[in-house]
């Protein structure tokens, strides 16, 4: 998995406890109870989940209490990780992004939801800014694959992933039928899956 | 759902886009259906690409806290037996509610004494258990995937009713299993309860309610066990 070496690059705190170790090799040993592999997990994964809960709640107090808690989550869990679900990477940021949605959601009801979408309206969820970026190859990669994706698949795989909405918001939101909106994620992600090449 | 509009949500469910009732009947069909997890694999892969663009490294002190945080806590042992596949996939999430819900509950239950009804009158059941007559009765409600769990108990009388509604069924062969958990860490059975296909059930035990500090939920082989399968107690909650 190339793109850990973009993580690696973007924190170079910490004394490794093998800089030539896999996630999935550092989760095991933090199973054991091992907090400098863990140490190792988590400076070659935590901008991954940090930028994408940040992206989601927007809130860098609130993210760094959701990241928190998602790496406590995962070193309770560690001995529990299933490879043949995904990799651990996909697995971190998975426990990361239900964190983040569920926290949008139940703070939601108090809030006004067209608030937050003209937020995002101007915004653009998928047209970062640009200090938020980390420079990478991969990240580079994976922006070129958004771009290809069309308008509206890119809309309707952003609102949901960095919006946090549900697909059946999303359809709302954008005046399209349910059918529509599942159509455009699916055949958006499946896009950037091919295009990617990420292992299944 | 056909099976071409289950897998027509997988993309969907990759993105967490799904609301609580989706997402529980994705995650039952997706236990049985191997199309449908490859797909999950495949989209959620893809979604865990989104992350690139968003990277940004956190505040230096969140390292440092992190690390200092799990000092304190101990990994879980690995689950070793086939509710394993249970766990992970029907998960954490929504039992976290039934384990909310169980937070402030006293089901002090034991095998002995143990009725379940699953007509739909369960507060015939409740009323014959005389909880609503005991002075000390206390009541906690919480959501549960998509429905809703609430738990009345009385100390005094040792009597504890559960009624869920939409509950999450348990695997096939398996059925969930209360437990009380003394401070020297004993479980005792608190019952056995399996929701009928509507997610329904009501549930009515006595037991001793005194020694209990923790209360425990498990999958365990149909009919219960005598004490939790290792590593099967999934939700615990201090009472």
């Amino acid at each position: 998995m190339t793109h850990m070496r973009f993580e690696r690059a973007s924190s170079a705190r910490g004394t490794p406890a093998d800089p030539g170790s896999s996630l999935e090799e550092l989760l095991a040993s933090s199973a054991k109870g091992d907090e400098k592999a863990f140490a190792e997990l988590y400076d070659q994964t935590s901008s991954r989940v940090y930028g994408m809960v940040l992206r989601v709640l927007r809130d860098p107090a609130q993210a760094a209490e959701v990241t928190q808690d998602v790496y406590l989550e995962v070193w309770r869990q560690s001995a529990r990780f299933d490879s043949s679900r995904g990799a651990v990477l996909s697995w971190l940021l998975m426990i990361g992004h239900r964190r983040a949605v569920d926290r949008v959601r139940s703070a939601q009801s108090s809030i006004n939801r067209d608030t937050r979408y003209t937020v995002l309206n101007t915004e653009r969820a998928y047209d970062e800014t640009s200090e938020q970026v980390q420079a990478g190859l991969e990240a580079q990669r994976v922006r070129k694959v958004l771009n290809d994706l069309t308008e509206a698949q890119r809309e309707a795989v952003s609102l949901a992933y960095f919006g946090g909405y549900t697909h059946s918001e999303v359809a709302e939101l954008l005046h399209i039928p349910l059918g529509t909106v599942k159509t455009r994620i699916r055949d958006g992600l499946i896009r950037m899956r091919d295009a990617l090449g990420v292992p299944t | 759902m056909s099976q071409h509009e289950l897998i027509g949500l997988a993309g969907a469910y990759a993105l967490d886009a799904l609301d609580a009732d989706e997402r529980a009947v994705f995650e039952q069909h997706l236990r049985d259906c191997a199309e449908c997890a490859e797909e999950v694999r495949g989209m959620r892969a893809a979604a865990a690409e989104l992350s690139q663009v968003s990277a940004v490294a956190p505040p230096p002190e969140l390292r440092a806290s992190v690390l200092n945080e799990i000092r304190s806590v101990r990994p879980l042992p690995p689950v070793t037996d086939n509710v394993l596949s249970f766990r992970r996939s029907r998960s954490g999430r929504v039992w976290q509610g039934l384990a909310a819900a169980c937070a402030l509950i006293a089901i002090a239950t034991s095998a002995w004494g143990f009725q379940q009804h699953r007509d739909n009158r369960p507060t015939d059941a409740i009323s014959a258990s005389g909880l609503l007559s005991a002075t000390d009765t206390a009541a906690v409600s919480g959501a549960v995937g998509p429905g809703t769990a609430t738990i009345l108990y009385s100390r005094s009388s040792g009597k504890v009713a559960l009624v869920g509604h939409k509950l999450p069924a348990p695997p096939s062969g398996k059925t969930y299993q209360l437990w009380m958990i003394s401070a020297s860490g004993t479980a005792t059975s608190a019952g056995v309860f399996t929701p009928d296909t509507g997610g329904n059930v009501t549930s009515v035990a006595t037991s001793q309610v005194a020694d209990a500090v923790r209360m425990g939920v498990s999958v365990e082989p149909a009919g219960g066990s005598a004490e939790p399968t290792p590593g099967a107690i999934f939700a615990t909650m201090n009472i």
